[in-house]
């Protein structure tokens, strides 16, 4: 994937999360209405191509009126991944081009590694997680499961413990998927379904739409390095 | 303006430490307070549906505001636990009076209650009781 596609394709999936997000709040009975609004015009004007420098730098600026608003992230980690796109494409525009663009775009690319390697790896260290007992927790008594019906997964312990170290496996082992093209975009595949379940069984849509809109920066860096090697 | 500013670090540097260890979970409670000052029972606030059909969840992927919302108001609970705020204290308290079990009623208190397991049992902690305030805004 080239560098201008894998930055267009970035600009585009961020677009539509953002306007997903901003049409919740506008549209959806919450707070903060006329601030989401802004960001909604914003998104849109993103999603068209034209002025996507301008468009970025200003998303970014109302990021902080957002951030004052909500003393912090709405919603914690998606926001967190959203920004962090948002602010890394935006400096990828601003940047010269050439190593200093490529850097900043290839920054957001690592931390989307990171982010599946180090929420696999603080798992993996702790006896909770290797034993099925943290899941069974999330699903017990944390505030995300969408319906108490799910509450009774917890009980279920084989299925639990499966799918506690299928997921930390995963997580851990990720960054080898750099090594070669076709098993990053499975990688990806399997990532996204990840995101999916989430979504389905814990409520964070956000999550899946955010960090999906990160996954160009992760094929056009394996790209570049496979080139660079 | 310091504190929005210091929120965008965490976002240039995050940790990426999702579900690190499983915190004690908050639930917000309310009651209603009446004219005579008596206190009726506490009720969960934001109670979760019994279950969700597979079209309501698929419709959540790309609509989920009041979800999000619930989500948010875990993130305040939160904040509350560990340092009290008055931003994140009316938050609660604004979302409480929007309530459609509320309307009609004068006065309110809403209070945060902290599940956890221990061994084999669950345990729930009151952490924090909000001062009466106006139903009515």
């Amino acid at each position: 994937m080239t560098f201008e596609l894998a930055l267009r394709a970035t600009e585009i999936l961020l677009a539509l999360a953002l306007i997903q997000q901003s049409v919740e709040h506008v549209f959806g009975g919450g707070p903060a209405r006329r601030l989401f609004a802004v960001r909604l015009l914003l998104a849109l004007a993103l999603l068209s191509g034209v002025y996507s420098a301008w468009s970025l730098a200003l998303l970014s600026l109302h990021s902080l009126a957002v951030l004052h608003r909500f003393q912090g992230p709405y919603n914690g980690g998606s926001d967190r991944m959203g920004l962090l796109i948002l602010y890394c494409i935006c400096l990828t525009h601003w940047l010269p081009a050439g190593l200093l663009s490529e850097v900043a775009f290839g920054y957001l690319a690592v931390q989307v590694v990171l982010s599946y390697f180090m929420s696999g790896q603080v798992k993996i260290v702790n006896a909770d997680w290797r034993s099925g007992q943290a899941l069974a927790d999330v699903f017990a008594f944390s505030a995300y499961p969408v319906s108490e019906s799910l509450r009774g997964l917890a009980a279920r312990k084989q299925t639990v413990l499966a799918a506690s170290w299928s997921v930390m496996l995963f997580e851990v082992l990720f960054p080898l998927a750099l090594l070669n093209q076709a098993i990053l975009i499975g990688a990806l595949g399997v990532a996204a379904a990840f995101h999916l379940a989430n979504a389905c069984l814990f409520g964070l849509n956000r999550f899946l739409w955010f960090w999906i809109a990160s996954y160009p920066s992760i094929l056009w860096l394996q790209a570049r390095l496979m080139q660079g090697a | 303006m310091l504190k929005t500013l210091s929120s965008v670090l965490p976002v240039l540097m995050p940790s990426w430490r999702f579900f690190r260890t499983i915190e004690p979970s908050p639930r917000v409670e309310y009651v209603i307070i009446g004219a005579d000052g008596v206190t009726e029972d506490w009720r969960q606030a934001f109670p979760r549906p019994a279950a969700v059909s597979a079209r309501q969840i698929i419709g959540r992927l790309f609509w989920n505001p009041a979800w999000n919302d619930a989500l948010f108001v875990v993130s305040c609970a939160e904040r509350i636990a560990e340092q009290p705020t008055q931003h994140s204290i009316n938050e609660i308290t604004q979302r409480i009076r929007q309530l459609p079990q509320i309307q009609g009623a004068e006065k309110g208190r809403f209070r945060l209650t902290f599940v956890s397991r221990e061994g084999d049992e669950f345990s729930r902690e009151v952490v924090y009781i909000s001062e009466e305030f106006a139903l009515r805004p």
